[in-house]
């Protein structure tokens, strides 16, 4: 284990660096990358071949010898903004990250794995700008890889968030299933995990992050999604919400256990007030959305652990995007309709389930026969601010600098 | 029977009938009474129905002696206005009608629940029904073990539950009218048990809803009535399980457009989940009366729909956004599975192209501005993305604690078909099939309901299914359901209101068939495809009628599974046979107003009246083939009903009188020589003479077309005798055989006649006298007791209990069978005397007996009839239905406990193709063993 000394600190960009195994989430507003890139490894290529070769026949190999050392590298793009991931891939020559076809190895056909609907939609311009091929993993597939992957491999991944404060939860691999992932993407889709593999999407709603974003948008003319999510920050929901006091005359109806404060109607107050829609404030509109949605998300969410009975609900996808007050509301819902008896717990890697999960899905048809079966992660937090860094959560408090993991790869 | 609820509800009879006793003995009793604080102003013309039961006051003199019952009134509880009351016509008349001028509607009720947009008015009008009520009936009601007919022998008030609406923002309206019906003095006053003081100052309202705060000033102002708030939530589980209880059809599913009434059984309604949609939206979990728990809710309900709406598209009002959305489409603005997937389903999961990913996910990636969408599409996205949400976190709930049922309610549905639809299909989707969301047809008025339950006395505690029916007087078509304009008074009002009504233009004429109502296609949240003008939300809302409560109605005991019982043979629900019906009965129309206006002496007032009439009854059947659905269940024998009511309502008691008149002597006439004939045959020819002669004298049927065309061409009897003559066996259902050797015995075995026959007879004339008179007499005969079960109120020429007892003593005059039977029945007033002289010497002789089937329709449902009839019906171990209408159109299916035969001639050529394979004319002689 003290091969974390052979790790270097070197940029992807830089010649030594081979970059392998890109894989891509193309959802409906915003596109995911991973790849990996290696660090030199030339002292490794004969180890490699023949734990690969032992594999083949006695399981022999010393899992406790990484096979590669490197980097994951996560990015992101607006789906809107294709054009710039596909420039973005062909600069930085991800493409070799690819495989090419053995039944075909003539042809220069080099095909990279890829999830989200955006995988068909999109695969005849990957093809025409840069003769990739996308070979199309399941989504759901892939997130729940991803997420197993990130709970098992990843030191502190998951996190409560309750009251301003995160706490990292350990998570015993042994007692990690089942668990109910609910991704929040543009709709949202919630999975029940009961293995790797096993899973089934049990519920889902279509409220999402793509109605917060297309709402907010035509609500208050922000620009991005960012922007309206900075926005909420500065809001206040009562001026536009009915809350349970504006009915009951400023009073608890305690009788049913609503405090004054309680939300009765999302965007009730709308109703009664002579008030054109200019003359609410974007931050309270987006204040109001946001918790409009994140309430709803919680709900529905615990509904359904409840149901199955899963004591842990991992919240991920791009709407959560390391935002406070959403993963505050949403923990607030949680532990409202739950009466406490649940959490709502956040990966870090939150955006990056599917792109990871297609990532490892290389495992089976790998060009370089690498038998990836595991991928530890060396630091336990990176401190990696490579150049490729698209988003960053601007409002957020603490920052989660998830564009890199630096990582080794065992093979079995 | 007398239960101490009844008493203590109906110390108010008592009061009348001592004014009544006032009345008789004074003829005018404005001397006597002082009770004059009660209203003057509606002036309307109330024809004292509450009142006709005078002929009571003789038994009710003996039990509750006037002198002792003055006392212990509510001061605050309205009373008579008895100023200027006389009786109307001859006092010689069994049942004079006393017409109070100054009376306001009735003795009532009232509670309110005031919400944001709309008041929701709930008030109980006394009402007895009227009844034959006199001696002879005594008589019956004594030999049938009735002990006492009054009505103190029902735990409930005979009276109308009434339903009103009206916009908050017009509160003043709403106020006039409940001063105008002088609603508020109905209220119960706690304080004030005997005081002399003006009775309404500290008059209480039960009210809810979160004007009944905002608004009580205003109602202790107007109306000096003080408002008592209820707890919303008490008053909404209150109202609903009042109404699942009480009304056999209250709640239905919707999907894709077609709605579907569910009976619920009352003892497996609990628990149940009742989401009430408002603002925001509660879910209560309902485990028994006052037994409930919110468990559940979501702020995104109503008030975010119309709040946003409101915000994106500037429309003025939640209706008119709910009106934008029927022209909406939200592909341009959800994403869906498609757009994400490039048009592909999302299979694996199951999920279909057109399911939406994300609710105005869309809105992101265009650069579309909000002004450059439709406010249409905008306001149906934002409308399936909130029912979608309600009906998936109800479900949810649902699930969580095994509940069965969900019942969805609050203003946000207001009938609305897409809303019903989506939040049904998400109920349906995601609990794959299990599970289904139901709605209720009064659901705007659970609230009020609720609160009207919380008075101690309402009276409604032991209110069963079979006690109710409701009607739709007219209006309904136009306002049941919408929010009330002026309120109608008398008849006059009510017609000029229809003339008026038909001068601004508005379609009702006709009915005009329409194409089957279109799908809203949700096959995965997809997108209506039907659009406007065959799911207008206006035609979806169902109507609310007045819900009348008749104590005296029962199940009939000889049903044999009366859970199961289905009285419409005729299912209304294909869309054809819908429209067939309404033709038939349209066109039978110009002949029916005709009858109608020459029975009441053809003046210009009754044609009047029977214009309105018939107006009045096409819009019911235009609103009915627009919605089939928009008074509740709808079967034939209610389309049926609805024509006899409607006459009523526009003052045509009984449109063929004069018809029944003439027939009855036509056939009357003929009757000695018919059993003459008779008498000179076998017994077994006798028997099959005597089924043959009430299946060919039930031609006489002013019902069907077919016959009316050949009343045109002979005589009564030509016509009688032809049909007759006609009769070959087999007929199209022939069951004489058993029949027969049920009577008469096989191999020379005489078998035991039966002990009580109940003979349900259809049309005056040679139908009662040729053929089910000479029946009766048959099994007289034989030592069966007979009871001829009519109808209480006129339908078509149908005979009623009123009248026959008249055509029974005109027959018996020729026989002696009959005459003896009838006597012993107490049918002849002149030998009654002796029988309750105590004199026994008929005792030897069975008795023919008359009760009424407690309806006024040509149609017979079993599960709403009279007392008498079901009293009657505990010895009985024979039913005989004769007639189309009780033995075809309804009750042909229905099985019984004791032996029935069905007699019937089908008159009308496709009923005869679709239920006997047969045509027009053929006959029914099914005979059916005790089951």
């Amino acid at each position: 284990m003290d091969l974390l000394a052979d790790v270097s600190n070197q940029q992807n960009s830089e010649p030594g660096s081979q970059i392998s195994h890109l894989a891509l989430d193309i959802g409906g507003s915003l596109i995911k990358l991973v790849y990996f890139s290696r660090n030199n490894v030339s002292r490794r290529d004969d180890d490699e071949q023949k734990s690969r070769k032992e594999s083949l026949g006695v399981l022999q190999s010393d899992t406790s010898q990484p096979v590669l050392e490197g980097r994951l590298h996560f990015a992101k793009f607006e789906t809107s903004k294709i054009n710039d991931c596909l420039d973005f891939i062909h600069s930085k020559k991800l493409r070799l990250g690819g495989f090419r076809d053995h039944a075909a190895a003539s042809s220069d056909k080099i095909f990279i794995k890829a999830t989200g609907g955006g995988a068909y939609k999109f695969a005849d311009l990957f093809k025409e700008k840069l003769e990739i091929s996308l070979d199309k993993e399941d989504e759901m597939n892939c997130l729940v890889t991803g997420a197993n992957f990130l709970l098992k491999a990843v030191h502190q991944e998951a996190f409560t968030y309750l009251d301003g404060q995160k706490e990292f939860v350990q998570i015993d691999h042994n007692d990690l299933y089942p668990y109910l992932l609910v991704n929040i993407g543009s709709g949202v889709s919630m999975i029940k995990v009961d293995g790797d593999g096993k899973f089934e999407r049990v519920s889902g709603t279509n409220l999402g992050g793509g109605t917060f974003w297309g709402l907010g948008r035509l609500l208050t003319k922000c620009k991005n999604f960012d922007e309206l999510l900075e926005l909420s920050h500065q809001g206040n929901n009562r001026v536009i919400d009915m809350l349970v006091g504006d009915i009951y005359g400023g009073t608890d109806y305690a009788k049913v256990g609503l405090s004054a404060t309680t939300i009765a109607s999302s965007f009730g107050k709308a109703i009664s007030d002579n008030k054109e829609l200019e003359e609410y404030k974007p931050e309270d509109i987006s204040r109001s959305l946001l918790r409009m949605i994140s309430n709803n998300i919680g709900q529905i969410s615990y509904l359904n652990a409840l149901r199955f009975g899963l004591k842990r609900i991992f919240f991920a996808g791009f709407f959560i995007r390391g935002h406070a007050y959403t993963m505050d509301t949403i923990s607030v819902a949680v532990h409202f309709w739950s009466k406490g008896e649940a959490k709502a717990m956040f990966l870090r890697h939150e955006g990056f389930l599917g792109a990871l999960g297609a990532f490892m899905s290389y495992e089976k048809q790998s060009l370089d026969g690498l038998m990836v079966h595991k991928i530890m992660q060396r630091f336990p937090i990176s401190v990696s601010s490579a150049g490729d860094k698209i988003y960053c959560s601007l409002n957020s408090d603490w920052n989660l600098n998830d564009d890199s993991i630096q990582c080794s790869v065992y093979g079995t | 029977m007398a239960g101490l609820s009844g008493d203590q509800v109906l110390e108010i009879d008592d009061k009348l009938e001592d004014i009544q006793n006032n009345i008789n003995k004074n003829g005018n009793c404005d001397s006597n009474l002082t009770n004059r604080e009660v209203i003057d102003k509606a002036g309307l013309v109330v024809r004292g129905e509450e009142n006709s039961n005078n002929n009571n006051q003789g038994g009710e003199r003996e039990m509750a002696p006037p002198a002792s019952n003055s006392i212990h009134r509510s001061g605050s509880r309205p009373q008579l206005d008895l100023s200027k009351a006389a009786i109307q016509g001859s006092s010689e008349e069994r049942d004079p009608t006393i017409l109070l001028p100054n009376q306001s509607d009735d003795i009532s009720h009232l509670a309110l629940d005031i919400g944001g947009s709309l008041i929701k008015l709930v008030y109980f009008s006394r009402h007895e029904d009227r009844s034959i009520d006199d001696k002879r009936k005594k008589t019956v009601q004594e030999r049938l073990g009735i002990s006492n007919g009054n009505r103190r022998s029902y735990p409930i008030l005979g009276g109308r539950l009434h339903f009103v609406k009206f916009e908050t923002s017009k509160l003043n309206e709403c106020l006039d009218f409940i001063s105008s019906k002088q609603l508020h003095r109905g209220g119960i006053d706690s304080h004030h048990w005997n005081s002399e003081a003006p009775a309404n100052e500290n008059a209480v309202i039960k009210a809810t809803g979160g004007g009944a705060y905002k608004f009580a000033d205003l109602f202790k102002e107007r109306l000096g009535v003080s408002i008592d708030k209820e707890d919303e939530m008490d008053c909404l589980v209150a109202g609903a399980n009042f109404l699942l209880k009480a009304i056999r059809h209250e709640a239905f599913t919707h999907m894709e457009g077609h709605k579907e009434f569910v009976q619920i059984d009352h003892n497996d309604l609990f628990p149940y989940l009742l989401v009430n949609i408002g603002s925001g939206v509660s879910m209560i979990k309902v485990d028994g009366d006052g037994k409930f728990q919110r468990v559940s809710g979501t702020n995104v309900g109503g008030g975010t729909y119309w709040g946003l709406g409101r915000l994106l598209t500037k429309c003025k009002s939640f209706d008119e956004l709910l009106e934008l959305s029927q022209r909406g489409d939200n592909r341009t603005i959800d994403m869906l599975v498609g757009d994400i997937y490039g048009g592909m389903d999302y299979s694996k999961i199951g999920l279909s192209a057109s399911t939406i990913a994300s609710s105005f996910g869309k809105a992101i990636s265009d650069k579309k501005e909000l002004e450059d969408y439709r406010p249409e599409d905008i306001s149906l996205s934002l409308l399936r993305m909130i029912s979608y949400n309600i009906g998936q976190i109800s479900y949810l709930n649902a699930l969580r604690f095994g509940l069965k049922r969900i019942f969805f309610g609050g203003f946000f549905i207001r009938g609305h078909a897409y809303t019903m639809d989506t939040i049904s299909f998400a109920v349906h989707f995601w609990s794959q099939g299990e599970a289904q969301a139901m709605f209720l047809r009064h659901e705007g008025f659970l609230g009020a309901l609720g609160a009207f339950m919380s008075y101690e006395k309402h009276g409604l505690d032991d209110l069963m299914v079979h006690h109710l029916v409701e009607r739709f007087p007219m209006g309904a078509p136009y306002t049941g359901g919408e929010i009330h304009g002026p309120p109608l008074g008398d008849l006059n009002e009510k017609i000029s209101w229809m003339e008026k009504f038909v001068l601004k233009g508005t379609e009702i004429t006709a009915p005009v068939p329409m194409a089957p109502p279109g799908t809203t296609g949700l096959g995965g949240f997809e997108v209506p495809s039907s659009k406007g003008g065959t799911l207008r939300s206006d035609a979806s809302a169902l109507n609310v009628g007045v819900l009348h409560l008749v104590p005296t109605l029962e199940v009939f005991p000889l049903l044999a599974n009366p859970k199961m019982y289905e009285p419409n043979t005729i299912d209304l629900s294909d869309h054809s046979e819908l429209e067939y019906w309404f033709t038939v009965l349209s066109e039978h129309m110009p002949d029916l107003v005709e009858k109608a206006v020459a029975s009441e002496g053809g003046t210009d007032d009754a044609k009047r009246r029977g214009d309105a009439f018939a107006r009045a009854f096409s819009a019911h059947l235009a609103r009915l083939m627009e919605e089939p659905a928009a008074y509740g269940k709808l079967g034939l024998a209610n389309l049926l009903e609805l024509r006899e009511e409607c006459l009523r309502e526009f003052q045509f008691l009984d449109a063929y009188r004069s018809i029944k008149q003439r027939e009855n002597e036509a056939s009357l006439a003929v009757l000695p020589d018919l059993l003459m004939e008779l008498d000179c045959m076998d017994e077994e020819a006798r028997l099959l003479t005597l089924i043959e002669g009430v299946l060919a004298a039930n031609i006489f049927d002013w019902g069907s077309r077919a016959c009316v065309d050949l009343y045109h061409e002979g005589t009564i009897i030509e016509i009688y005798r032809m049909s007759r003559n006609k009769m070959q066996r087999p007929w199209r259902v022939d069951d004489f055989d058993l029949f027969k050797e049920r009577m008469l015995g096989s191999e020379g075995k005489k078998p035991q006649p039966h002990k009580r026959a109940l003979l349900f007879v259809d049309n005056s004339g040679a139908d009662v006298v040729l053929g089910m008179l000479p029946l009766a007499r048959e099994l007289l005969r034989c030592g069966t007791e007979v009871v001829l079960v009519a109808n209480s109120l006129p339908a078509l020429n149908d005979v009623t209990a009123m009248e026959l007892p008249d055509i029974v003593a005109e027959a018996a005059k020729h026989c002696d069978i009959l005459r003896r039977a009838a006597e012993a029945g107490g049918l002849l007033v002149d030998a009654m005397n002796n029988t309750l002289d105590g004199s026994k010497e008929n005792a030897s002789s069975v008795p023919l007996m008359v009760v009424e089937n407690g309806c006024g329709s040509p149609c017979i449902d079993l599960r709403q009839v009279s007392s008498e009839l079901a009293a009657a019906a505990k010895d009985a171990d024979l039913i005989i239905l004769e007639g189309m209408g009780r033995a075809l159109h309804t009750n042909f299916n229905a099985r019984f406990k004791c032996e029935a035969l069905k007699l019937a001639m089908v008159k009308n050529q496709r009923l005869a193709e679709k239920l006997i394979k047969g045509k027009i004319y053929d006959c029914v002689c099914r005979y059916e063993p005790a089951n």
